[in-house]
This record gives structure tokens, sequence and C-alpha cells, in this order.
């Protein structure tokens, strides 16, 4: 039976689909089978940060609603053997989504992969909480900045409150994707550090991803970033990936200056 | 002359900020059905008084929490 995780945040933009991506694609290449989802309905993206926008022929609502087969619908990634993605419909409005049928997906997913990565909406959205509800474990991405950080919080408190596994009196693990750090903001103090996020959320840190331009690169060409061995987001990526498959992996602090500089130099001699 | 010398950390301020924002946000939002509440309160209340509006607050003294519930009559 596979891991759901749905990777969620407050407000949108802060980088959750680039994560699903990225995530998803390294979970694929530590030899796992992996499923990413698109459940942000109507503003699909996930397509296109994979390159896959041309292979879509079926969406998640064909096969909720008009019987198409998983197997038809699940486009395999050339990048990884073991990535699947299943798309986001575009037309259909997000009213479509039921519980039972959500259920019935999800449960199809969890046979075939080892992990189910589900893509949510904004926790704003509506869409938000159909997508949390069969989650076994919640990624939460923020950004270093304030409005990101109190509607993550909501977020969270809706998890803990709609999803199906809180309900059956378990709970669901939450775990903290710090992204877009800026290190010389950190330093300089005009940007909160990941100490003072990781109090006022109060929720265990599993990666801190620095900003990083090359994501722009990445996602025009709809190569993840994590492809790149010189990228120090792409190399942030790839830590979370093994963290999630269980490795113990150290974490590299991102958030001083002097080091990222020293690892400027060690990029350009290796 | 040394302006940075003088600069307040704004991450301190957001921090500070966040804070009371958030440890608000729960307390408000940790009775999702206070609207449904609020309207069979106001429901009951006008079979014999007219009500103009009701408030509800979750409160916490001395480690025990309470409803505060405040009644406004329509004059």
């Amino acid at each position: 039976m596979g891991i759901v995780i749905a990777v969620i945040s407050g407000k949108g933009g802060v980088g959750k689909t680039t994560t699903t991506a990225n995530i998803g694609l390294g979970i694929a290449q530590n030899d796992k089978k992996c499923v990413v989802v698109d459940f942000d309905i109507g503003q699909r993206n996930l397509d296109m940060l994979l390159g896959l926008e041309n292979r879509v022929v079926y969406d998640m609502v064909h096969v909720m609603d008009d019987g198409i087969g998983l197997k038809q619908a699940l486009i395999k990634s050339k990048m990884s053997p073991n990535l699947s993605f299943l798309a986001a419909s575009q037309t259909k409005d997000k009213s479509v989504l039921d519980s039972d049928k959500i259920s019935k997906l999800v449960s199809g997913l969890k046979e075939e992969f080892d992990f189910v990565i589900l893509d949510a909406p904004a926790g704003i959205e509506s869409g938000y909480e159909h997508t949390i509800e069969f989650a076994d474990r919640a990624l939460v991405v923020v950004n270093p900045e304030v409005s990101s950080i109190r509607d993550s919080d909501r977020a969270i408190g809706i998890l803990d409150s709609k999803s199906k596994k809180v309900k059956d009196g378990q709970e669901v693990d939450k775990f903290l994707i710090i992204n877009r750090i800026d290190s010389k903001m950190v330093q300089s103090g005009e940007m909160l550090n990941s100490d003072d996020i990781l109090e006022i959320l109060s929720i265990p840190l599993i990666g801190k991803i620095p900003e990083d331009k090359g994501i722009i690169d990445a996602s025009n060409q709809g190569k993840p970033i994590i492809l790149d061995d010189n990228s120090k987001a792409g190399q942030a990526y790839k830590r979370i990936a093994s963290r999630i498959c269980g490795e113990k992996v150290e974490f590299v602090d991102v958030e001083s200056h002097k080091e990222s500089f020293i690892q400027k130099v060690k990029g350009i001699f290796s | 002359m040394f302006p940075w010398f003088g600069k307040k950390s704004s991450a301190k301020t957001a921090k500070d900020r966040l804070t009371i924002a958030i440890m608000s946000d729960r307390s408000n939002n940790s009775f999702p059905f206070i609207d449904e509440l609020k309207a069979e309160i106001i429901e009951v209340v006008k079979k014999y008084i007219d009500v103009k509006k009701v408030d509800i607050q979750k409160e916490t003294q001395d480690g025990v929490e309470a409803l505060s519930i405040d009644i406004q009559l329509e004059k």
C-alpha cells in the first residue's frame, strides 16, 4: 500500500507545484514507484513543469466520471521510468470533486505506487479540503514571508480538522518546506530565518530551498531543477526526496551567506 | 554615516507580528461551527425578543476555557 502525501500551502504562488514536480521526480530517482497528481483543478500547471503538457489525453475527471481506466490516463515520464503523472481537469469546475470518487481514485493509485503525491490547490480555495481528505502526510510549503506563513497555519488547521485520518482518531504527519530562502536577506535581518518560522508554526522541518534563478529556466523547459546537479535548489529537493524515502540526510545550511559562497567556489571547480 | 547600524531588523518585527496574528487566528478558528451556532442562537432568542446580533468569543482564564456569548438586542 502506497503512502499518500499532499503538498499544501496557505496562499498560492509559494512553489507548491514546483515542489511537487521536483520531489515526485526525486522519489522516483530513489527507486520508488511514484505518481504525482494535479489536484489544482482549473489551473493545472504540473503538466507544464514536468514537460508533459502535450501528452495529456485523459485527466482525473475522466477517470472518476467517464470510466476511463487509470492505466489509460496515467502518463509515464521520460525522465524516470518510476514516475507517472495524472492531469487535473481544465474544463469542469471544482464542485465535481466528491469524496467517494476521490477515495476510489486515491485507493487505486495506492495499490500501484509506493508514493502518491497530490498537488493541492491553495488552502483558501474550495478544492483544498478534498485534496487533503485522504492524505497520510502533508508537506507544507511556505515562503519566509508573513502572509505565506500566516495562511499556512490556517491551512494546517483545516487539515487537522477535515482529513479522514484525523476523523478516524489518527494524526496526519506534517512537514515544513521553507522555499525561496534568500541567504543575504536572512543574514541582514530582512528575512525571517528558519528557526523563527519553525517556532511560529511548530511543525518539523523537512527541507529548506534557497532562492534559485534556475527555477524559471527549468520551468521554461519543462525539466525539474532536481535534474541540474549544479543547482542549489535542485540539491535541496534531492535531499527532501531522500528524507521522504526514509533516508537520514543531514540538513545543509542554506541561510548563511558565507557558506553559500564556498559552495559557489566548489561549484566552479567540481 | 553608517545607516545600517541604526536599522532595526524587520525579520524580528515580522516574527513578533506573526506570533500575535497566528495566536489570534488559532483561537478564532478553534470552533469551526461558530457561525452555525450564532445563527441558531439568534433563531431561538428571536422567538422571545428581537435580536440585533450575537458575538461569541472563546476565552481562556486560569486554564479554564469558556465561551462568552454576547447577545445584542434590537431597540
